[in-house]
């Protein structure tokens, strides 16, 4: 059969998106395979597919624990049943069981900190994996924008299971990213499947306000001209919500904000109501978008200034799945890159929660081992947040010997240069918001790209037409809702016919 | 003056504590904390509807919220973190119930186990019967704990019933059991699932119903645990929501400290031995045995107190509204403090009212 074919027969379609084709011929043809995939294509058909059509099951590393939650939901209600995620949300006897039975799994997503356990290693050693996925592969890189240390020790993993068959997939990374996923993941030789970052059905606009009252005023101008669906992106929860509710409170009733804050009830239900076109307008965290698929978003609106273009990219990714023209617009007012250097600074311990961490370890004589153990006090006595606790608690844990000094002096360095990569990214951004030329060009030229073609409605530089992404039908189906509840339950249990 | 449905309900409780406690003693019943203490106050004070009720409320919202009712002139504080209400704030409260009673079936010491899971189990349940109904496999589930997804799958399985059928009872049993003109079914109703349809969130909720979130919050409870009595009542009419109720996984709720003592004490200890075996004071093993008492329903106190003593204990209860345990031992002086929470325990909230 020809991959068509097997495109058809496991996902029902008829034809594969850019790079698709290429990744998975790459992998049925045994190559080790890194991936860069605009946001959107659908990179995880690039595992799914070689999957089904090899012997053996398929482990996918995964950064963040949501996001594998999604996509292992998305493969069950897709029919796939023998897929499972291996991570911390699974209680201890889950996990025993979840592993005793490893071998019925064609589909294995895994955190990398569960990945690290030797009884998890020993397990998966004996299963003959067909493809080893590393998901969100720029983590792997000191240079990358979302470096996670835990993935740094993929490559020992990697080599200790019999180094399989490698993927690694990622929306964005840089030709210096790129070299440096494959010296970590210890591959020798390897074949690269780039595509360009660019999006060309998104037009890309810079809008510069003064303040924050006009930085508001201005969004509600454009959630009421543009057409909807839209995600607002913010750097902060409260403002999220102040701003969703100002945008209630002026009308426009299909708008909802969504973060980290929320209960898991609430966030589940807002993601699904977008989805289901219940909802317009989600002012959100970045939190938001990752692993859901809405073809149709027709507009990305930053109300901050994201941290680094990569992220940027991600964000306005999530527009013009269906390849509609869409827009994204970003607001910038003087001094926003402030905020952004704070949250920057604030992610990572500081000098003075260094110095108290290693007061506490040396009065305590406490051995690195034992260090996630102590996790509360720790908290508690250097105030970490969760984030800052998770770099330190991975560095230390991480250490084969114990010399306080030593290991106090090489952490400080490595957090210096960590704030400097983030600072540099930000300034990055900063540049981009003030450059004088095609916003387009700009970026392309950050992934050593030029632009060829240059779309219609290009760039706020070249110039929008912002009259081709307004809203032109203005219909509003708003069902009264609870006037009946009998009726309401009777809507959702029984079929129409039978009411 | 307009006080809000939150402010109601802490003054409720204020009214009740009556400054014997401080305004902590409410944090721990809204948080629902298992320690003898907040549990036999709950008793002592008839508040056990309220018992882990709103268990999002913290520290600063509540200490915030007290400060307000003091400035408002509607609490005033007698001692430090205690406060009794002024005239003006019982006033206002009368007022303010007459307009807007409590909810009537709120009942958290008796519910709270079973009440989020059951509304999880629900509400899955609801939207998988739906999509089945229009013959849709293709649904993310609003509900994401494993546990849950298991559950549900298995009990519709073994209902052994075609999907038309069993959303159809499913119909019939909701819209007997929620239907009750105290409580408000489209509350909970706004809030389910279904095919092609998402349900509202809390905040949702409140907003088109118009309530502000916490009276919306209680009223939900209200609502849900209206919905228990029904099932609980006659639950061979309710097969299907009766199901849905997770059986606790203690018949009692004890303490894990309380639950060793419990063991001990059955097995013939007595109080002075089971302190030494524990290595615990003999006083915290009293507040063990308390909330036995508490929480068994029959558990027999003669062994601590003769029934003569009893009997007088709870007559100086009975005259003493304020159930101050001082004020009771003045009136016995030959009992112990110990055998007057036990006797108070025993009979529980309403008998000597
Ligand atoms: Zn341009």
């Amino acid at each position: 059969m020809e991959l068509k074919g097997y495109l058809k027969k496991y996902f029902n379609f008829d034809e594969f998106r850019p790079g698709q084709q290429e990744a998975v011929e790459s992998i049925i043809g045994n190559q080790h395979t890194i991936a860069m995939l605009p946001t959107g294509t659908g990179k995880s058909l690039c595992y799914q597919l070689p999957g089904y059509m090899s012997e053996g099951p398929v482990l996918i590393v995964s950064p963040l624990l949501s996001l594998m939650q999604d996509q292992v939901e998305q493969m069950m209600a897709m029919g796939e049943k023998r897929v499972v995620a291996l991570n911390s949300f699974l209680t201890p006897p889950q996990k025993a069981k979840a592993l005793e039975n490893l071998h019925h799994y064609k589909f294995i997503f895994i955190s990398p900190e569960m990945l690290g356990m030797e009884s998890v290693i020993d397990r998966i050693k004996g299963l003959s994996v067909s493809l080893f996925a590393v998901d969100e592969a720029h983590c792997i890189s000191q240079w990358g924008y979302d470096f996670r240390p835990d993935y740094l020790k993929l490559g020992e993993i990697r080599r200790k299971i019999g180094e399989p068959l490698t993927l690694a997939l990622t929306a964005t990374a840089t030709n210096e990213v790129r070299r440096d996923i494959a010296d970590k993941l210890l591959l020798e030789k390897w074949n690269e499947i780039v595509f360009s970052v660019d999006r060309p059905a998104i037009s890309l606009a810079l809008e510069k306000v003064s303040h924050f009252q006009e930085k508001q005023q201005r969004t509600m101008q454009l959630v009421r001209f543009l057409k909807g669906p839209g995600i607002i992106y913010f750097s902060s929860k409260k403002v999220a919500e102040q701003t969703s509710a100002y945008l209630r409170e002026h009308g426009i009733s299909k708008v909802m904000a969504y973060h980290g804050g929320l209960d898991s009830e609430s966030r589940i239900l807002i993601q699904q109501q977008f989805i289901n076109g219940q909802l317009d307008v989600v002012c959100a965290t970045s939190a938001f978008g990752m692993g859901i698929n809405k073809e149709n978003v027709r507009y990305v609106i930053h109300f901050h200034m994201p941290m680094q273009i990569e992220s940027y990219l991600q964000e306005i990714g999530r527009a013009a799945r269906d390849g509609g023209d869409s827009v994204a617009i970003l607001i910038y007012s003087p001094g926003d890159e402030q905020l952004a250097f704070q949250l920057a600074e604030a992610e990572l311990p500081d000098e003075f929660q260094i110095e108290r961490l290693f007061t506490f370890l040396i009065e305590n004589n406490v051995v690195y081992q034992d260090i996630t153990r102590l996790e509360e006090e720790l908290a508690m006595f250097c105030g970490f947040t969760d984030i800052q606790w998770r770099i330190v608690e991975n560095y230390l844990s991480n250490l084969e010997s114990v010399d306080y000094n030593q290991d106090k002096r090489s952490l400080l360095h490595l957090l210096d240069n960590r704030l400097k990569v983030k600072q540099s990214k930000i300034k990055q951004m900063l540049e981009w918001i003030h450059s004088q030329e095609c916003k387009r060009a700009v970026i392309l030229r950050t992934f050593n790209e030029k632009l060829e073609d240059r779309p219609e409605n290009c760039c706020s530089y070249c110039g929008i037409e912002m009259e081709d992404f307004k809203e032109t039908d203005a219909s509003s189906d708003e069902r009264p809702i609870g006037v009946d509840w009998k009726q309401d339950l009777a809507s959702i249990l029984l079929l129409s016919e039978r009411i | 003056m307009a006080i809000t449905f939150l402010q109601a309900v802490v003054l409720h409780i204020f009214k009740k504590i009556n400054g014997e406690r401080t305004i902590y003693s409410l944090y721990h019943l809204f948080q629902g904390k298992r320690s003898s203490q907040t549990i036999q106050d709950a008793h002592l004070y008839q508040l056990t509807p309220y018992f882990h009720t709103y268990p999002s409320v913290t520290r600063e919202k509540l200490e915030k919220m007290v400060d307000r009712l003091i400035k408002d002139g509607l609490a005033a504080e007698i001692a430090e973190s205690k406060v009794i209400l002024t005239d003006k704030g019982i006033e206002t409260l009368d007022g303010q119930l007459a307009e807007h009673p409590l909810p009537v079936f709120l009942n958290g010491w008796k519910y709270h186990q079973i009440t989020d899971s059951f509304w999880e189990r629900l509400t899955l349940l609801i939207q998988v019967s739906s999509n089945l109904i229009h013959r849709e496999r293709r649904f993310i589930p609003v509900r994401n704990k494993r546990e849950t997804l298991n559950w549900v799958k298995q009990f519709i399985r073994e209902q052994g019933e075609d999907r038309y059928h069993l959303a159809e009872r499913l119909y019939l049993e909701l819209v007997t059991a929620l239907d009750n003109e105290n409580t408000m079914p489209e509350l909970i109703v706004v809030r389910l699932s279904g095919f092609k349809k998402i349900g509202l969130t809390t905040m949702q909720a409140a907003e088109i119903t118009g309530l502000d979130p916490a009276r919306y919050h209680f009223e939900y409870l209200n609502c849900l645990h209206a919905l228990f009595d029904r099932i609980l009542e006659d639950p061979a009419r309710y097969p299907l929501l009766n199901g849905l109720i997770k059986q606790p996984e203690r018949k009692v709720p004890l303490t894990l400290s309380t639950e060793k003592t419990y063991k001990l004490f059955q097995k013939g200890y007595s109080i002075e031995e089971i302190a030494a075996a524990r290595n615990l004071k003999g006083s915290t093993i009293e507040d063990h045995i308390v909330e036995i008492v508490l929480s068994m329903k029959g558990f027999k106190i003669d062994s601590f107190v003769p029934p003569e003593k009893e009997e007088r204990i709870l007559q100086a209860a009975k005259k003493n509204s304020a159930k101050k345990l001082k004020q009771i031992k003045e009136r016995v002086d030959d009992a112990s403090y110990f055998e007057i929470r036990l006797v108070l325990a025993k009979y529980g909230d309403a008998e000597w009212n």
